[in-house]
């Protein structure tokens, strides 16, 4: 046990007496996340408010007025006349974004309309750029409108309209505020949280180990009277505690950035939906996962001969630990099945979105704790085998 | 205390690709040390003497517990490496080039920590440092980063750090390779007060003005097999010139590793 905290005392003591890794992995991790998720917040901010503020320019032949009256009052519009423009003047101009919208009726729309039963349907026309924002959204404003009125024409036509209405809709919406907002941080939190594990794990683990083989202190180390058990089980209690405290910068970053990512006018996310029952749960599902993650990196960094490899080695797990948290992301159901909490990766970040939405047994969090911590021995051991083993320590 | 016995001994090490085409052969399995004996005595300086690639770091490594021998075995103070390895590790001293310090520590951080690891209590821990801190000067630089350091005192400190728990074999490999000429005297002086000392010190060289200068038995190593293991006087004397360079290099032309 003295043997494991010596080792442990000293990886912690190199972190931080040293200023550059302090920075690079307790402060940059956090500062740029949140600086990244900040001006991403305020970009998409600025965005929607010059979508809001946008005055469409649509250009119109022989629009009806009544109809032009109609989306005059409900949206901000400045209307132009088509009638002696060029089409494709028109659509050149739909496509640089200069117009936002071309509406062409044909000549005397209403009257043909009003004669339909003597008359063909006039035509209508819309040009607008899919590619453009401000297009798209005036064509959806415009469409709406015409919808109605197309509704409203077809009405009149009818001598009992209420025959042909076959139900009356009464949608009522109820809101569980503290379910969606649940759901919201479940949706991609706990996915953060793996990925934060392993960019913390990876900052730091291929150094401890790897490094030592790669300096050629780890020889140093091994001439000494103390059993490779204890170097292996204090390497990865010492970068779990740094991953922890690193993914926690990330965490962090990523709460203080909410407000301004989700637009929620600079108010932070009401937390207190959890009680303390579900944050220990929390706690202990990332205490186990961490753990977990460490002892995966401290095997890839202990079979790797240089920093350098060990980082590349990590590169595939690391990336397929992403997949696994985007596959259990975005509004995916919580997996009930006992088997599902074995699965590494994927049974941590699914005990997770249940904990975080409410919707988790005891008994799952418990199989999902014991399977981790089940791994981690394995890895410990696996550790502890190549920390004894000639041809992985001196591999040249 | 006891000697060191080394007791025909065996190493073989797999050669990778790009080792089997530098060394040009087809072979997959190299024979580092096959069948070494000898015996280092308290008291007495042991210097194993061969070419580069004759076998001595292997024997070095085996003996410090580092790697282990395929064939044979040795005993330190009485103790197996094979099966009393931590034991083995807690009386012995292995100081090599190959062991590096961590850069990023101070000699003063490091000491304190494999003295730690030895389990040294805190006030001992404080004499054998203030005692090796004055002996290599070591007080001056103790609070700079081992980065900072030039090679002499980088190796100063890593022999105060092996000897940090006060050993009784110590095992020296290529102990003045690379140093200037008053850290090298630093170090071999101190070998020979750990010889007065009593303590059992081997030293591997291919220096042959090391081993005149310091040590009383020699044993001369070439292709992984000891050619002659006795006291300094008695291998002068089985050369035709009575030097111990013209013995050494009888024992290289027969090995073919020297031309006639």
């Amino acid at each position: 046990m003295r043997d494991i905290w010596t080792v442990f005392r000293k990886e912690i003591y190199r972190v931080f007496s040293d200023k550059r890794l302090i920075l690079s992995i307790f402060i940059l991790p956090g500062l740029s996340i949140f600086l990244i998720y900040s001006l991403m917040g305020t970009f998409l901010g600025d965005m929607e408010e010059d979508l809001e503020s946008h005055e469409s320019v649509i250009y119109e032949s022989n629009m009806p007025s009544a109809l032009r009256s109609e989306i005059n009052s409900e949206y901000s519009v400045e209307f132009h006349d088509a009638t002696d423009v060029n089409r494709e003047i028109l659509e050149d101009n739909v496509l640089e974004g200069e117009y936002d919208l071309v509406i062409l009726f044909e000549e005397n729309f209403e009257s043909k309309i009003a004669n339909y039963e003597t008359e063909e349907a006039p035509d209508l026309e819309i040009i607008f750029n899919e590619g453009e924002q401000n297009s798209t959204r005036a064509y959806n404003q415009v469409s709406a409108i015409l919808n109605n009125y197309q509704q409203s024409i077809i009405q009149n036509r009818l001598d009992n309209p209420e025959d042909y209405l076959v139900y009356n809709l009464n949608a009522v919406q109820l809101v569980d505020e503290q379910n969606v907002l649940a759901e919201g941080i479940a949706s991609l939190m706990p996915m953060l949280i793996i990925i934060f594990l392993f960019t913390g794990a990876m900052s730091i683990g291929p150094d401890a180990i790897a490094g030592e083989k790669e300096r050629g202190t780890i020889a140093t180390l091994l001439v000494r009277p103390i059993r490779r058990r204890s170097i292996a089980l204090g390497k990865v209690a010492s970068l779990s505690l740094l991953a922890l405290l690193s993914a926690l910068s990330s965490f962090v970053g990523i709460i203080l950035s909410l407000p301004k990512l989700m637009q929620m006018d600079d108010n932070m996310p009401d937390v207190s939906i959890y009680t303390f029952q579900d944050y220990f749960a929390i706690l202990l599902v990332l205490l186990t996962t961490v753990i977990f993650v460490v002892g995966l990196v401290s095997i890839i960094s202990a079979y790797a001969k240089t920093i350098k490899e060990a980082s590349m080695l990590i590169m595939p797990v690391y990336f397929l630990a992403i997949i696994v948290g985007m596959m259990n992301s975005f509004g995916a159901d919580v997996n009930h099945e006992m088997w599902v909490h074995l699965i590494p990766i994927y049974g941590q970040i699914n005990i997770l979105a249940g904990v975080l939405t409410f919707d988790y047994t005891i008994a799952n969090l418990l199989v999902t704790m014991a399977s981790s911590l089940i791994y981690t021995l394995g890895f410990v051991i696996l550790l502890n085998a190549m920390f004894n083993s000639e041809k992985i320590m001196f591999s040249r | 205390m006891e000697s060191l016995r080394v007791e025909n001994i065996r190493k073989t090490f797999n050669l990778s690709r790009k080792q089997r085409k530098l060394q040009n052969t087809d072979e997959k399995r190299k024979v580092a040390v096959d069948g070494l004996s000898f015996e280092a005595k308290p008291g007495e300086i042991y210097g194993l003497l061969g070419p580069n690639g004759a076998g001595k770091t292997t024997t070095l490594r085996c003996i410090s517990t580092l790697i282990s021998p395929d064939e044979g075995d040795i005993t330190v103070n009485g103790m197996s490496v094979k099966n009393e390895s931590i034991n083995v590790r807690r009386d012995i001293a292995f100081l090599t080039t190959e062991l590096k310090l961590d850069e990023h520590f101070t000699p003063n951080y490091l000491f304190d920590y494999f003295a730690d690891l030895h389990g040294l209590d805190k006030a001992t821990k404080q004499k054998r440092k203030a005692f090796f801190f004055k002996r290599f000067g070591i007080d001056r630089f103790a609070e700079v980063k081992v980065a900072d350091l030039s090679s002499g005192m980088k190796q100063k400190t890593s022999l105060a750090i092996a000897l940090v728990h006060d050993p009784g074999t110590v095992v020296f490999d290529e102990p003045t390779t690379g140093l200037d000429v008053l850290t090298a005297k630093t170090v071999t002086d101190y070998l020979v007060e750990l010889r007065d000392l009593g303590k059992v010190v081997i030293i591997s060289t291919h220096i042959l003005s090391v081993v005149e200068k310091i040590c009383d038995r020699v044993g001369i190593i070439v292709d992984g097999k000891i050619k002659i293991s006795d006291t300094l006087d008695n291998v002068r004397k089985e050369s035709k010139d009575g030097t111990l360079e013209g013995i050494f290099f009888d024992y290289m032309i027969e090995g073919g590793v020297a031309d006639a």
